[in-house]
């Protein structure tokens, strides 16, 4: 749509290239103001708030950021996650989405907009998909002179539902920043290339270290870069251009991105980064031989290079393999592994396969995030595949790895996104460019070719861009190709727009409802909680929770927790895997071990809210079963017949669970005696509910999905709690089963 | 018409306060200073009212000049704890109405438990003249709850300790203490024997005890008593509260702001919060201790009304825009139980037409009210209060005045505050007032200032200028040439 009415413009009114300049940064700075707006949907519908999991402790990075200095930032060590082990988050975390929010956030400041870093937050990754689509735009534009290629592409990743996913207003999370960092590096690479220039080598290197400093993905542009270069060289190719070009990006970029803490050695040392390395030796070889053949006769030059060749890669291997084998570099991380066997995680590392985003995609995910993008893409492809100079090999070789990565693994549809908006904007524009153009081609001895041109023209139109005497002539063939295409591009936006509003925009934290009449009524079950646990428990009061809750209870509760997101430590999650799985008189000591103060759980049951933690407590059994086989097992949680029950049929170990019992603690009363539903899972509860020794309900939220428990102190009189409580309900003590003697008359 | 008027008489008074300097200023005595014995109550009436969560007293005292020669300096007792409590002392002249409040400031003794609040009379009371004094004052953190820790199912009692004859610091020669309590049911109480006709005291009429009246005590007599009763509402306290009005020329606006730290001062849970039993009695027994809701209303007018707090917005709010008033009802996020502390953020626009008037000289008066906080049927009670008015920037000039009694003012400064865009910093006048109560949330302050047509074009201009910079800098930088090779230009 907007690529055609511009058009239309274009033909009849300037035909200088100034017009066409100030139109095409006016088509630009609306698409981007149409990327921006398409993710507010949230903003408006709910509130300015910092959405999900991970971005609660960007935010609560960046409010310290901002509070205490870029020093104090980089050193700090944060004594209020993990207890009792903290976090030395400074050298742990990617800033460069921190950095970037409070170096916008001074900007303002200094010229007196008085803007709450909340609002920079929030807003940011809107902002930068802007952005994104201007890189998209430039990305474009090296591959292709078609002017319209470039803005379609650019509008495509405006509004593609792939991108958005993690980019609307809230979303504040690496990916935000990191997706225009990772296009505009591609730009900038493929910049360099074709013009074989140290200065976009040496930019391209500094956006590469901005990626690093933002992204663990910027692994992606480490093995993609090379990957391409690789191809190239393989493809015989090799020239001065990408020699400059990538030894210029290696070695400014390895020194930009050990330059950060969190990654230090890494580019040396890990196997991720030993590509780039190893074509780096590799071009410094090409140069030498290239300069050799220069010098001697090519009969020995053949037997040299041979040689030559041989050796080198042989060392090269063998140093490899020496130097993993003692430990110099690292072998391939469990998550690279997963990346290969998509099965890999389930076995061997619980926590990261218990993720949702780490799952391999399902196959609809892609017509949901790309719609009609996902048909177009490889006709894309293919056109490049047409012309193939290094720049279009880039875009294949980016094209075959993104697709891989993305079947993998749910979030890396991501990094396939741009490459599919570039080549799907290709394909489009391509048709476009043939059909649009209002005038028959001025061929003389048309009358013979119309027929075949016609057929080719509704069925195979691209390849009349291999034979320019080819031309469409029939003006319908053109309108309803052209028609065909604009509704495709109209139903591209509807579906996108329906896509960002209804699954992409919910900030999670807050959840909308419909009141009978209509009108949204919003449940604050997690803020109510957290603004209680902030305001009335202590200072530093240790909450202990799944690790899902932990960046939001530090960014909102304001509370230390045991666990959190950053899922660093396996054994200590497992730690409250099974102080949660285990039964009370055992969970106590794990629990006074670790100084806890308060259990939180997410309980669904009354509103039938599907996320809680009954919903997720077989990872935890799983991931502490992990570490502690003999104490915790997954099977005592299933019934004979092999069910996860809560209900009366729930087995022994099910229901003596911290878990289960804090989850239904008190809340058969809330329903006419043997009448409790859990409607979460449809289930009829048993007409007694788990009755607590070692915990006391401190709080409940208002639809009961937050259920905050004191961890008692020990008991003043030094009798366990069991008896305790036994005692103050009035229980008699019961006599010990087997006792000696005759029976007595009880006499009173 | 008429209202400029009024605004013109109020002008004469603003000359008087001019903001810049702090207006109550506190003398401090040595120990030993004992205020002299030229008076005599002759007849003195001491009301207590419990009926808020704060303590309302008024000492209703006919006074006598004992001395020789006319006096007009009468001194309250006060302990050191009981002053930083007390709040909006305004003393008046029972007898004549159209008499304004005496000046009654403070007077702190160095090193001692005992200080004195200082009333002057406009008037000097001639040798054996009397005169009818209303003393009214407010107490804070008055209360404490009896037990301190109940069930949530329980009803909440407060206990108040005083004494039954009124603190003087002359001699008395018929007085007696009424005290007022929210409702009849009072569990606990003092007894005394009683004197003259009256068996004993105190004597309790419905929901209204009385000790008294008793006959002739010295100066500094004291009996302390203490009543224990029903209150069965929250014990809601305000620690501290940020008021911000920003006014706005250029758009015809005054912002509100308003921020609470907000505590129940009322009787802990005993045991921790049940939500089955909260649920429950929220159809079986709505009453409660627990404070649920907080109405405000503000002025008709008001609206884009916003209530946040430390973690973003609250969705628990409703605003109602009437053409005679308009409410704001929020609530907690959460029942605020004893002990418990929620502070929050309430905000809202209004029409500047409604606050702000041109005066004849070309100066400008605003008129808002200095406080306008909730209101509840068992009162709030606000421990600091900050008002800061941020008016346009280039004001000068600027003057205050308010009609809230100056014992409570503590400070006053005008300051620079930037915000959007700001060269210079826009003026603010920054109030500091401690121990405000509900009841005061009518009363008006006035401020009034210059601000010439100079001053409110300055932003335009400058950021007219920043841009046209902005642009030409652009065209410079646009117009180097950083190539090498000129002759690949196109």
């Amino acid at each position: 749509m907007s690529a055609a009415d511009p058009l239309q413009v274009l033909a009849s009114a300037g035909k200088g290239e100034s017009t066409r300049s100030v139109l095409r940064v006016i088509i630009l700075a609306l698409i981007a103001g149409a990327a921006i707006s398409s993710r507010l949907f949230s903003v408006i519908r709910f509130e300015s708030i910092i959405h999900e999991f991970d971005p609660w402790f960007n935010f609560r990075a960046t409010k310290y950021l901002v509070a205490n200095g870029f020093y104090n930032f980089w050193d700090w060590f944060d004594d209020r996650t993990w207890h009792p082990l903290g976090r030395v988050t400074g050298g742990t975390l990617y800033p460069g989405l921190m950095v970037t929010s409070g170096v916008i956030y001074h900007a303002l400041r200094a010229l007196t907009i008085p803007v709450d870093i909340r609002n920079i937050c929030v807003l940011l990754a809107p902002g930068f998909s802007g952005l994104t689509a201007i890189a998209a735009y430039l990305l474009t534009n090296e591959m292709t002179p078609s002017p319209s290629a470039g803005l379609l592409a650019a509008l495509f990743m405006g509004i593609a539902p792939g991108y958005i996913s993690r980019s609307v207003a809230g979303s504040y999370d690496n990916e935000a920043i990191a997706i225009f960092l990772l296009v505009f590096t591609f730009y900038l690479w493929i910049k360099a290339l074709k013009q074989g220039s140290m200065l976009w080598g040496a930019l391209c290197a500094l956006f590469y270290g901005y990626m690093v400093a933002s992204w663990g993905g910027y692994a992606f542009i480490t093995c993609l870069l090379p990957l391409h270069s690789f191809v190239l060289i393989c493809m015989g190719r090799y020239s001065t251009r990408l020699y400059v070009a990538y030894t210029t990006w290696y070695a400014l970029g390895t020194l930009a991105s050990m330059q950060i803490p969190f990654v230090g050695f890494l580019p040396v040392k890990t196997s991720e980064h030993m590509p780039a390395l190893g074509i780096f030796g590799f071009l410094q070889l090409l140069a030498f031989l290239d300069y050799v053949r220069s010098a001697i006769p090519s009969r020995q030059f053949q037997t040299f290079l041979w040689l030559f060749a041989g050796t080198a890669f042989g060392v090269g291997l063998l140093g490899l393999v020496v130097a993993t084998s003692m430990g110099f570099i690292a072998p391939w991380s469990g998550r690279f592994y997963s990346l290969w066997d998509t099965g890999y995680a389930k076995i061997h590392i619980p926590i990261i396969a218990s993720v949702s985003e780490h799952q391999p995609t399902a196959w609809p995910a892609f017509f949901f995030d790309l719609q009609m993008l996902v048909w177009l893409f490889p006709v894309g492809v293919y056109l490049l595949f047409q012309e193939l100079a290094d720049e279009h090999v880039f875009i294949v070789v980016y094209a075959l790895f993104g697709s891989y990565f993305a079947g993998v693994m749910v979030r890396l549809m991501l990094t396939l996104t741009p490459v599919v908006c570039v080549a799907a904007a290709i394909a489009v524009s391509h048709l476009l460019d043939i059909y649009l153009n209002a005038k028959s081609p001025e061929n003389p001895d048309a009358a013979a070719d119309k027929d075949a041109d016609g057929k080719k023209g509704g069925k195979a139109g691209l390849k009349s861009t291999n034979k320019p005497l080819v031309g469409i002539y029939a003006g319908w063939v053109k309108s309803v190709i052209v028609s065909s295409f604009a509704i495709y591009l109209l139903l591209f936006v509807m579906h996108c727009t329906w896509v960002t509003s209804n699954a992409y925009s919910s900030p999670s934290v807050v959840l909308a409802s419909r009141l009978p009449d209509g009108s949204q009524h919003i449940i604050d079950d997690y803020r109510e909680a957290y603004q209680w646990l902030r305001q009335n428990t202590r200072e530093d009061a240790k909450i202990m929770s799944w690790w899902d809750y932990g960046y939001q209870i530090g960014g909102m509760a304001d509370r230390p927790t045991l666990v959190d997101n950053n899922t660093w430590n396996n054994t200590h999650i497992a730690t409250v895997g099974k102080a949660m799985a285990s039964s009370e008189e055992r969970s106590y000591p794990i629990m006074r071990q670790h100084e806890v103060d308060y259990v939180l759980v997410v309980f669904g049951g009354l509103l039938g809210y599907s996320g809680d933690d009954i919903n997720k407590f077989l990872w935890m059994v799983r991931i502490a079963e992990g570490i502690w086989p003999d104490e915790v097992k997954e099977r005592d949680f299933f019934t004979a017949r092999g069910e996860y029950r809560v209900d009366g049929d729930a087995t022994e170990t099910m229901k003596n669970s911290v878990m289960y019992k804090t989850s239904y603690y008190n809340y058969q009363n809330l329903f006419p005696p043997g009448q409790a539903v859990d409607r979460m899972r449809g289930v009829r509860l048993p007409e007694v509910g788990p009755q607590l020794t070692h915990l006391e309900e401190a709080f409940t939220s208002e639809n009961w999905i937050i259920r905050i428990y004191k961890v008692k102190d020990l008991d003043n009189l030094g009798r366990d709690h069991a008896s305790a409580v036994a005692f103050d309900k009035g229980v008699k003590k019961k006599k010990p089963a087997k006792k000696k003697g005759p029976r007595v008359l009880r006499v009173e | 018409m008429k209202t400029s008027v009024v605004f013109s008489a109020f002008l004469s008074l603003l000359s008087l306060a001019s903001a810049a300097t702090t207006s109550s200023d506190r003398k401090t005595y040595p120990s030993t200073f004992r205020p002299p014995q030229v008076f005599k109550n002759a007849n003195l009436v001491h009301i207590i009212s419990l009926e808020k969560n704060y303590v309302k007293e008024s000492i209703n005292v006919l006074v006598e000049n004992i001395d020789k020669s006319p006096q007009n300096e009468y001194y309250v007792p006060f302990t050191a704890d009981q002053l930083s409590r007390l709040g909006g002392v305004e003393v008046k002249d029972r007898k004549d109405g159209s008499v304004g409040p005496f000046v009654a400031e403070a007077v702190e003794l160095d090193q001692s438990d005992t200080h004195y609040i200082r009333i002057r009379l406009p008037k000097a009371l001639a040798p054996g003249a009397q005169q009818a004094l209303g003393i009214t004052y407010y107490l804070l953190k008055a209360y404490a709850p009896r037990p301190a820790s109940i069930k949530q199912e329980d009803q909440q009692h407060l206990a108040y300790a005083f004494s039954a004859y009124a603190p003087s610091a002359y001699a008395t020669s018929k007085q007696k203490t009424d005290v007022k309590f929210p409702s009849s049911t009072i569990a606990e109480y003092t007894k005394l024997p009683g004197s003259g006709d009256v068996a004993r005291f105190p004597q309790q009429q419905g929901s209204k005890l009385t000790y008294g009246p008793f006959d002739e005590k010295p100066a500094g007599a004291s009996q302390p008593v203490a009543v224990r009763y029903e209150f069965n509402k929250p014990v809601t306290h305000v620690s501290r509260l940020e008021r911000d009005v920003e006014v706005s020329h250029w758009g015809g606006n005054v912002a509100f702001e308003e921020r609470y730290t907000l505590h129940h001062r009322g009787a802990n849970l005993s045991a921790l919060f049940n939500r089955v039993k909260w649920q429950q009695s929220q159809y079986y027994q709505p009453n409660t201790w627990a404070l649920k809701e907080l109405k405000f209303p503000l002025r008709a007018g008001s609206a884009d009304a916003y209530y946040t707090d430390v973690i973003g917005n609250v969705s628990t709010s409703r605003f109602r825009s009437g053409k005679r008033e308009a409410l704001l009802e929020v609530r907690p996020r959460y029942p605020v139980f004893g002990g418990w502390k929620y502070p929050f953020t309430i905000g809202w626009n209004s029409d500047a037409k409604s606050y702000l008037r041109k005066t004849p000289a070309g100066g400008f008066v605003l008129n808002v009210p200095f406080l306008e906080g909730p209101r509840q049927a068992e009162g709030v009670e606000y421990e600091q209060v900050q008002v800061r008015v941020i008016l346009p920037e280039g004001a000068r000039n600027v003057k205050f005045h308010t009609t809230i009694p100056t014992q409570s003012i503590a400070s006053a400064d005008v300051e620079i505050h930037r915000t959007f865009l700001d060269t210079i910093g826009r003026t603010a006048l920054i109030i500091q007032a401690r121990n405000l109560v509900d009841e005061l949330r009518d009363r008006e302050l006035l401020v009034s200032y210059d601000y010439p047509l100079s001053a409110s074009l300055r932003k335009p201009l400058v950021v007219f200028a920043s841009a046209m910079a902005v642009f030409f800098a652009a065209w410079v930088v646009g117009r180097v040439e950083l190539k090498f090779d000129v002759a690949g230009k196109k």
